[in-house]
């Protein structure tokens, strides 16, 4: 009976559109967001060739960078509904309208995975005269407008953990140096150019373990299993919780229109693909925590992501244009 | 001992050998095309490598590398095109050489000078890693923004003739460096609102435009001359000639190395630093400079080839990438289960001396493939103009698509080929130009990093720059090649000499 109603849905799937019918018959093009030898590049090429094998064809990777993602973004957006186009990018998108960077983000796509979470860090150059969150706080008290924070722009990682501390204790009167990225923004710290850097634990970790630079706070409510002895930035505010958990994050998407059938084939084989033990046991080494979600619960993980991260950063006077212009509520506290 | 032993791994490996051998093959090929780069070939190597074990990936990823820096020089000799932007010094004397009928002594300096430049590079890698990467951590903002500053100095020794169409030139070059968002603060700069201007204007779009395009159009004002004939008889050069520049090699290789091993610059800063660098010491050359001097060959190609090595000093040492390749190998360690970072040397030495192990290979590969098959390229050249400038214009159209798989950065580059041929046409340099845009976001990002570091306060950024040796040194390089290249220094010199100087 069940193939008998197979058969009778593929071949009124051949009859509608031939391209459905057998998704993928061609070559599927991945777009990253990002550029090459970065996070999301990383992450995409370990996961794709193990979703390659459950899809039963190729997926070619590229990298087209620019506008913060937006390029990419838009690219894949203007593409044909069918499958062949997917957009793998981070979080940056949910941010494009508020920052005034784009008037496409992620509602104009279908999350076909959302595999991975990072974690913030707050990591000092050895040298800095303190070694834990309070100790940091209290020296920036004394010291106001001398200690050196890294940033990477608007939307960035260290530009909402800052919001985050300006918005549980008040002020942060730190100089904010800009670098474009935070591998440039970690190296700066090691050779003493700043002394503070909200990082992704993933880009840092090894650094922390070499004892060339220390953390002060990971911004999570419970220890990470790759540092356990660094202590969670609720340990020493309570006030932080509301904002938690809160991190980066790496996803498959494709625009709005395409062919359930085909979304269902792709969340799938990305479903099955990021189980693989190879690639868990990378993620884990790089510090992320795994999600692997689709359907209506990734759906339900973004607009929570979106309402908290654009509201802090619209608090925090940030944003370029309010939140509420886009029908993006202010989440419930 | 044990290092020795991993160093001679790839060599009890005919499969990494060949690899290695591969790579190195692949990557004077790429390199030679412009748009396709070394580090969009090693990144499409990571997918390609991704279920391999990871010597084998090693090895193939850094044949390309080796070769691709390599091949850059091969266009930029025979067709004027940089086939990579670190090749960009190379056109300046290389392709005057070809026109004389000399590509082929031409291609054998550069090979034989690229050869030694990558030992020296891979030399300094084996022997002094550690103190290296210490030093170039210890840059700071103000640091590379000097450097910067010293660079455009450059524009001096890059313009032939009037030294205020050489400035106008570089400016522009900054200018152009400038358009598109802010990478800092995403804010839209020179844009005017227009959407194809946000993500900025490629580069390599400009460098292909203005060098091949323009030379495209030139041409065609003498389509009915017979092409040059090419000299092929000698192409290794003399061991005279090798010994004569070896001193000049070992400094531009030291600048290489060094400037390859700073995070944030690479082989294209390195070998116009080279170039200049060259241009000041070499007292009496064969031939000006500009005009086919040996000289302007060997600094810019030992300087690319030893920043290769240098490249690899942060990323060995600390886990930081030296520039945009070794960023993307260091994405690769990671894909096949290691942890690149400063514990890497201490856990894994054996992958330090794998390393060196296969860019030595590289480099000897290197040489072997440089010194063949010259006679082929430089047919190219020997072509009648009506099939080259067809085969230019191609080129450069697919260059310049290829760099982001964009029709925009081909409109750039035809227009910014249109232009550079008006402006070589008024006797405009277009040297400056590309020196501009490579250099306006070091020194424009810089500065504003070290000014913001001291709280916008001028007084302050100076004391920095005063009270910080690495700084001083730096300022005071570039007070005195400012001046050196003014009226005032070669009166006061010659006064101070006597008969000496007149």
């Amino acid at each position: 009976m069940k193939r008998m109603v197979f058969g009778a849905l593929g071949a009124l799937a051949l009859s509608v559109t031939a391209a459905v019918a057998e998704y993928p018959e061609k070559e599927i093009q991945g777009i990253i967001q990002w550029g090459a030898g970065g996070s999301t590049d990383t992450v995409m090429r370990s996961v794709t060739p193990h979703a390659e094998d459950v899809l039963g064809g190729k997926v070619v990777l590229q990298n087209i960078t620019g506008g913060v993602g937006a390029i990419a973004l838009n690219q894949v957006a203007g593409a044909k509904a069918d499958g062949y186009t997917l957009l793998m990018g981070a979080e940056n998108p949910l941010l494009y309208k508020v920052l005034g960077l784009g008037k496409k983000d992620y509602s104009d796509f279908i999350p076909i995975n959302v595999l991975a979470r990072g974690t913030a860090i707050l990591v000092a150059s050895p040298d800095a005269p303190f070694d834990d969150y309070a100790g940091m706080m209290e020296h920036i008290k004394a010291n106001p407008g001398a200690v050196r924070f890294g940033s990477t722009g608007p939307g960035g990682l260290p530009s909402v953990i800052t919001a985050m501390i300006e918005s549980v204790e008040g002020g942060l009167d730190v100089i904010k140096v800009p670098y474009d990225g935070d591998g440039p923004a970690l190296t700066a710290l090691q050779g003493g150019a700043i002394d503070v850097m909200p990082a992704v634990l993933g880009a840092s970790i090894e650094f922390i373990r070499a004892g060339s630079m220390k953390p002060l706070a990971v911004f999570d409510t419970e220890a990470n299993k790759n540092l356990p002895d660094a202590p969670t930035i609720t340990s020493f505010n309570a006030g932080y919780e509301a904002h938690l958990p809160w991190g980066p994050f790496f996803g498959v998407f494709v625009p709005n229109g395409t062919p359930d059938d085909v979304v269902a084939k792709l969340t799938e084989a990305y479903k099955v693909g990021a189980e693989n033990a190879d690639f868990i046991e990378l993620m884990d080494g790089r510090g992320f925590t795994m999600m692997n979600i689709s359907g209506a619960e990734a759906q339900d993980f973004l607009t929570n992501w979106q309402q908290g991260t654009a509201w802090l950063l619209q608090d925090a006077g940030l944003t370029k244009a309010s939140p509420e212009e886009f029908g993006i509520a202010r989440p419930a506290e | 001992m044990q290092a020795f032993l991993d160093i001679m791994t790839i060599f009890t490996q005919p499969q990494l050998l060949l690899l290695v051998g591969l790579g190195t093959f692949a990557g004077v090929y790429v390199g030679a095309i412009p748009g396709l780069s070394v580090t969009m070939a090693v990144s499409i190597l990571i997918s390609f490598t991704f279920s391999w074990d990871v010597y084998p990936a090693l090895s193939l990823m850094i044949g390309i590398y080796m070769g691709g820096v390599y091949g850059g020089s091969r266009t930029a000799i025979l067709l004027n095109i940089p086939g990579a932007p670190s090749a960009i010094a190379t056109a300046l004397d290389g392709y005057p050489l070809a026109q004389r009928g000399e590509a082929g002594t031409a291609i054998g300096v550069t090979t034989v000078m690229s050869f030694i430049g990558g030992f020296i590079g891979i030399g300094v890698l084996a022997l002094a890693a550690p103190f290296v990467s210490d030093f170039a951590l210890t840059f700071q903002p103000r640091d590379y923004m000097l450097l910067a500053v010293l660079g455009i100095l450059l524009v001096g020794s890059l313009s032939q003739g009037s030294l205020v169409k050489g400035i106008f030139a570089g400016a522009l070059g900054i200018a152009i460096g400038a358009v598109g968002r802010d990478p800092l603060t995403f804010d839209e700069r020179f844009t005017f609102g227009l959407p194809i201007m946000e993500n900025g204007i490629s580069f390599i779009a400009v460098m292909i435009g203005m060098f091949g395009v323009s030379e495209a159009l030139l041409q065609l004002h003498h389509v009915n001359k017979d092409a040059v004939r090419q000299k092929i008889d000698k192409i290794v050069p003399s061991f005279a000639t090798v010994k004569k520049h070896l001193p000049l090699s070992l400094q531009t290789s030291s600048i290489g190395v060094l400037i390859g091993a700073l995070p944030g610059t690479g082989g294209d800063i390195a070998a116009l630093m080279a170039y200049d660098h060259a241009k000041r010491v070499t007292k009496n050359p064969e031939r000006p400079f500009g005009t086919g001097a040996i000289e302007g060959l060997v600094a810019p190609e030992t300087a690319n080839n030893a920043a290769v090595g240098g490249a690899f000093i942060p990323m060995m040492t600390l886990g930081i990438p030296g520039d945009a390749v070794t960023a993307i190998m260091i994405g690769a360690l990671f894909i096949h289960g290691l942890n690149p970072g400063p514990m890497l040397m201490i856990e894994q030495p054996h992958m330090f001396w794998f390393i060196v192990g296969a860019l030595i290979t590289a480099n000897f590969f290197m040489l072997i493939f440089g010194l063949t098959g010259i006679r082929l390229f430089t047919k190219i050249v020997e072509m009648p103009r009506s099939v080259l400038i067809p085969l230019i214009m191609l080129l450069s159209i697919v260059g310049a698509y290829a760099v982001n798989n964009a029709i925009t950065d081909v409109y750039w580059m035809l227009g910014f080929g249109l232009f550079g041929y008006f402006m070589r046409h008024y006797g405009y340099p277009l040297g400056p130009v590309i020196l501009g845009v490579i250099l306006s976001r070091l020194l424009d990002d810089n500065w504003r990093r070290a000014i913001i570091s001291e709280r916008e306060d001028l007084g302050l950024f100076f004391q920095g720059i005063l009270t910080s040796p690495l700084s001083l040194v730096l300022f005071i390089a570039v007070i005195l090649i400012f001046v050196s290249q003014t009226p005032i220094w070669h009166k006061g010199k010659a006064r101070l000499l006597g008969g000496k100087a007149a």
